[in-house]
């Protein structure tokens, strides 16, 4: 089996404090993988997700993605950007294009300079686009414009788009927050099953443990910028689930916003 | 709370004093004024009915103020997308978009009567000088809107784009020029109506347009020929208004 990405000991540090650090932090996960981050919030999470996307600068250690070193002084060279997906928590899209267009602009990285600023997609782009688009149940909405959509929608745009870079690995900062249960369940098994489909790693982050369960194969528990567990879903208990919201129940403001 | 307080009793003083000083060392004779009362009756009086048989001139000049206006604003534009582009933190380094900044400020500084009067030395009467000054008056604000506009945007999809290698041109194509274009839409008429106002003045400097008109007539007494130029200028910024604000309807 090949390796996705490989973090050694990396360590980073907020100019603004102690939350959303990551202390030596170090991380195996195989190609193919499906794998949950679990943590309260500040625990570390969305910064770890944004390292893997190459976006986080001033960070100490190792960290290769997909066969290749990052680099903490520079982003990674554009050629491999669209090989990591992500999906951003308050989705991230342009809310005055439609759908489409939206889901297009995932293939940007994948077109030469010259077509994407010409907007000149080829058959190939636009056929990924609308698999993309049938794949996350929004074949109908493609020409509306996104601004005049629901959360849930929306989510399933957002996702549509990191598919359709076409990437291996596919990182997405709690994707489902926003949403109630029964669409949360939905939009996880969907990007689940795309990224199956695609043998495509999936590292998403998430702060309730009964979803992480359902739909990750293992779980990896981060707590005030460490990793607490490294598990398999099956071996995942609950008095570690608890205790890596310890210190969030005692701090009722965070305790909170965990459990929203 | 004791230093606010201070603060605003300083204002106080300052604006009162601005004014006594200013009634204190003007020339204001109101005795003139008080004569002036029939010299003004008498001005309107001879405005009053304005002489509808200048419709031709009326016409001609509105139509040349308008062609000022139009094209003066397209210069503006045209200049205003590479330095609006150049002047945004977005698009630019510090180095480049501080400088463009200062500028641009100066640009707007300069009056747009002064930029009239040196173009009209420098190529002559007529529309000209009127279309060159526009543009490089109006520049000064619209490149300003523009790097606003650009840097006013909602970074979320910009860091969507580059996170999929997206270039810069990409980005500023998909992500930020959908978010930006009603603003310079917005911006865009609004610059073109103020062109529009200021543009009717230019005539009075020999640059072009309706302008020429009013100061004729007045020179040369002929006032009910200024009344119907003048209801032609009061007119027409009134339906420009009503363009603008059905036009802003539509770009919002």
């Amino acid at each position: 089996m090949t390796i996705a990405t490989q973090i050694d000991d990396v360590s980073f540090a907020h100019s603004g404090g102690d939350t959303r650090a990551l202390k030596r932090v170090s991380l195996s996960v195989q190609a193919g993988e499906i794998v949950a981050l679990l943590g309260p919030s500040g625990a570390g999470k969305t910064t770890f997700l944004t390292l893997l996307d190459g976006r986080l600068r001033d960070w100490r250690g190792r960290v290769s993605v997909l066969g290749a070193p990052l680099d903490p002084d520079r982003p990674p060279p554009r050629a491999r950007r669209p090989d990591t997906g992500y999906v951003f928590q308050e989705f991230a899209l342009v809310e005055r294009s439609t759908v489409l267009r939206n889901v297009l602009n995932g293939r940007l990285g994948r077109m030469s300079p010259l077509r994407a600023v010409l907007g000149s997609s080829t058959a190939h782009d636009r056929r990924v686009a609308r698999d993309a688009l049938a794949d996350c149940g929004i074949a109908d909405l493609a020409h509306r414009r996104v601004d005049s959509l629901s959360g849930g929608q929306r989510q399933r745009v957002a996702i549509a788009r990191c598919l359709a870079q076409e990437p291996q690995l596919i990182l997405a900062d709690e994707p489902v927050s926003s949403l109630d249960p029964t669409r949360a369940a939905e939009i996880l098994a969907l990007l689940t099953e795309a990224a199956r489909a695609r043998g495509a790693t999936v590292l998403f982050s998430s702060h309730q443990p009964d979803l992480a369960r359902r739909f990750a194969q293992r779980i990896v528990g981060l707590r005030a910028g460490r990793i607490a567990f490294d598990v398999p879903t099956s071996e995942l208990s609950e008095a570690a689930t608890a205790d890596l919201y310890r210190d969030a129940a005692q701090m009722p403001e965070i305790g909170l916003r965990a459990v929203t | 709370m004791r230093s606010r307080g201070f603060g605003s009793f300083a204002a106080a003083v300052l604006v009162a004093g601005a004014i006594l000083w200013s009634f204190a060392t003007t020339d204001i004779e109101m005795a003139r004024l008080v004569s002036a009362g029939p010299r003004i009756a008498d001005f309107l009086g001879r405005m009053f009915p304005p002489d509808p048989t200048i419709m031709d001139e009326i016409l001609k000049g509105s139509a040349e103020t308008l062609r000022i206006a139009v094209l003066g604003t397209l210069g503006a534009v045209l200049l205003s997308v590479p330095l609006g582009l150049l002047a945004s933190e977005t698009m630019a380094a510090p180095a480049l978009f501080r400088p463009i900044r200062t500028l641009l400020a100066i640009i707007r500084a300069v009056p747009l009567i002064l930029v009239a009067m040196l173009m009209v030395g420098a190529v002559g009467l007529g529309p000209l000088p009127g279309i060159i000054a526009i543009a490089f008056h109006a520049t000064g604000m619209l490149a300003k809107f523009y790097a606003e506009a650009i840097d006013g945007v909602s970074r979320a999809p910009l860091a969507a784009l580059e996170s999929a290698g997206a270039g810069p041109l990409a980005r500023l194509r998909y992500a930020i020029w959908p978010q930006m274009a009603p603003v310079v839409a917005r911006d865009t008429i609004f610059r073109f109506e103020l062109n529009l106002r200021e543009s009717l003045i230019l005539g009075i400097v020999g640059a072009g347009g309706i302008g020429f008109y009013i100061q004729t007539y007045v020179r040369s007494f002929q006032y009910d020929k200024a009344a119907s130029v003048t209801l032609a200028v009061v007119a027409m910024v009134i339906a420009i208004e009503g363009v603008n604000v059905w036009l802003r309807r539509r770009f919002s």
